[in-house]
């Protein structure tokens, strides 16, 4: 008694096929083609970090930066985020009245932040 | 495409032969320009002389991803271990070409700041004249190398590419020892090499 | 002219003076060179171009560290020579001058003349344990590298290829 699934038997097929196929062209360009022609002469040279071919930076990753990068990131996240909450309520602020005045108070409430964030020369990249 | 040889299974040279013709058509330069030179690479790489109909259009400033090293203008000494250390990173296949006088034989600048020749710190394929070289010079110094590669065996071993491998580690075992910077190790190195009559330290 | 003006505000700080047709020379001696340079300063050449030096080699005092100063309204130049025995320093313009910093970097590398005061004395463009200042007179100039002077050619010679074909 044939299974009820039997006629999507080919689509098995097919996909089995298709899988094989896939394996065999990568491991033919991935491993037996680049075993026949790949100069193969692993150095711990060339393992080293690309610096303009200058000694490695001395102590490591982990030097001191200004801080001015972290403060355009975090100020970054904030507006952007404010301004995808904008996005869906620009579509439907004409259905009440009420809608228009409560995302003007959420942007008073950013905006007393922005000014203070201005205030304070978080914006001054020079200093 | 290449001779059939008897003594050799016909596979191989075929094999040979194609992946030769596909290196030499796709030489990716990692253009090291230091000087006046570069100009005129430059002026190369642009329309009217147009290095890139050689497939040599891809410069790669990295030496993960280009396979030619293209030495334009004068090394200094003060430049020679970060010179090796570029060809020492540079994935294989990988070929050196000299381009201008400085990088051959140190050009005009006979003095105590300038490598006279990067072949005393890398191996060099080919050598271009000319201060500076015209565009024309430095496609048929590459025209040159690509018949140069179309000559290479897949299986042969690249001795000279060992040997700068060898002197590579003498230098960093000699530099451990020692505590000196590379600029004085590798210096000190060519100068003894010259002492001894060899032109190269690898 | 200004040498007239430093004579008389400084009187006996010159010790020697060259003047040809606008190109004024005046040598100083190392103790009273900051108190002429203030005094300059004060007259408009508020410029410094170059400090560099010279090796006199039979000579003694050994270098001229000569320094190019400019007057920017007048658009006078003026040369100050400080002679200098080997070992010697020299005070460091770098707290008036931002100039002389690099410039006096260089001075030190190539002639071995240290600068007293200066921030950062070290060497500029040959590397930190280059042995010797190269361009005092009794540095050669290949620098012990004896191809310098010898046309051995390319390593690669016999395999090279002729263009002559």
């Amino acid at each position: 008694m044939t299974p009820a699934f039997s006629p999507f038997l080919p689509v098995l097929l097919l996909l089995l096929i298709a899988l094989g196929v896939g394996a065999a062209i990568l491991v033919v360009s991935g491993r037996i083609l680049p075993g026949l022609m790949k100069p193969n002469n692993p150095q711990p040279a060339k393992l080293t970090p690309y610096e303009c071919g200058v000694p490695p930076l001395q102590g490591g990753a982990r030097h001191r930066y200004s801080v001015k990068f972290y403060l355009v990131a975090m100020l970054f996240i904030l507006f952007d985020v404010e301004a995808a909450f904008l996005l869906p309520w620009a579509v439907q602020y004409k259905t009440h009245l009420w809608t228009f005045w409560a995302m003007v108070s959420f942007l008073a409430t950013l905006l007393v932040g922005y000014v203070y964030a201005w205030g304070k020369g978080a914006l001054d990249w020079e200093r | 495409m290449a001779d059939l040889r008897l003594d050799d299974s016909v596979m191989t040279t075929r094999l040979d032969s194609v992946v030769n013709w596909a290196r030499k058509n796709s030489l990716w330069p990692l253009p090291f320009g230091t000087a006046c030179c570069a100009i005129e690479f430059m002026s190369m790489m642009s329309s009217r002389y147009d290095f890139s109909r050689f497939g040599a259009e891809a410069l790669r400033f990295s030496p993960r991803q280009s396979d030619m090293l293209l030495v334009l203008g004068t090394v200094t000494n003060k430049q020679a271990p970060v010179l090796r250390q570029i060809y020492a990173q540079m994935a294989e296949p990988k070929w050196v070409v000299a381009v201008g006088v400085c990088a051959s034989s140190g050009g005009m600048y006979r003095t105590y700041a300038t490598l006279q020749g990067i072949d005393r710190v890398v191996p060099v394929d080919v050598y271009v004249p000319g201060c500076p070289p015209r565009p024309e010079t430095m496609i048929y110094g590459v025209m040159q190398l690509q018949e140069q590669i179309s000559r290479e065996s897949l299986s042969s071993r690249k001795e000279h590419i060992e040997r700068f491998y060898q002197s590579l580690a003498r230098q960093e075992e000699r530099q451990r020892a020692s505590g000196q910077s590379g600029y004085q190790t590798v210096r000190e190195m060519v100068l003894e090499a010259g002492e001894q009559g060899e032109q190269q330290i690898w | 002219m200004v040498i007239e003006r430093i004579e008389a505000q400084l009187p006996g700080v010159v010790l020697d003076r060259h003047d040809f047709r606008g190109d004024e020379t005046v040598v100083v001696a190392g103790d009273r060179f900051l108190e002429v340079v203030d005094f300059i300063f004060g007259e408009g050449f508020q410029m410094l171009l170059d400090v560099t030096a010279v090796d006199r080699e039979d000579r003694e005092p050994r270098f001229d560290v000569v320094y190019h100063f400019l007057n920017l309204t007048s658009q006078d130049r003026l040369r100050i020579k400080v002679p200098v025995a080997e070992g010697c320093a020299v005070p460091s313009l770098v707290s008036r001058f931002k100039s002389a910093d690099w410039s006096e970097r260089e001075v030190f590398d190539l002639f071995g003349i240290p600068f007293e005061g200066h921030p950062n004395l070290s060497r500029l463009l040959m590397w930190e344990d280059f042995p010797g200042h190269p361009l005092r007179k009794d540095y050669p100039l290949d620098g012990g590298d004896r191809f310098c002077s010898q046309d051995i050619g390319a390593s690669f010679a016999p395999e090279a290829r002729s263009l002559n074909i």
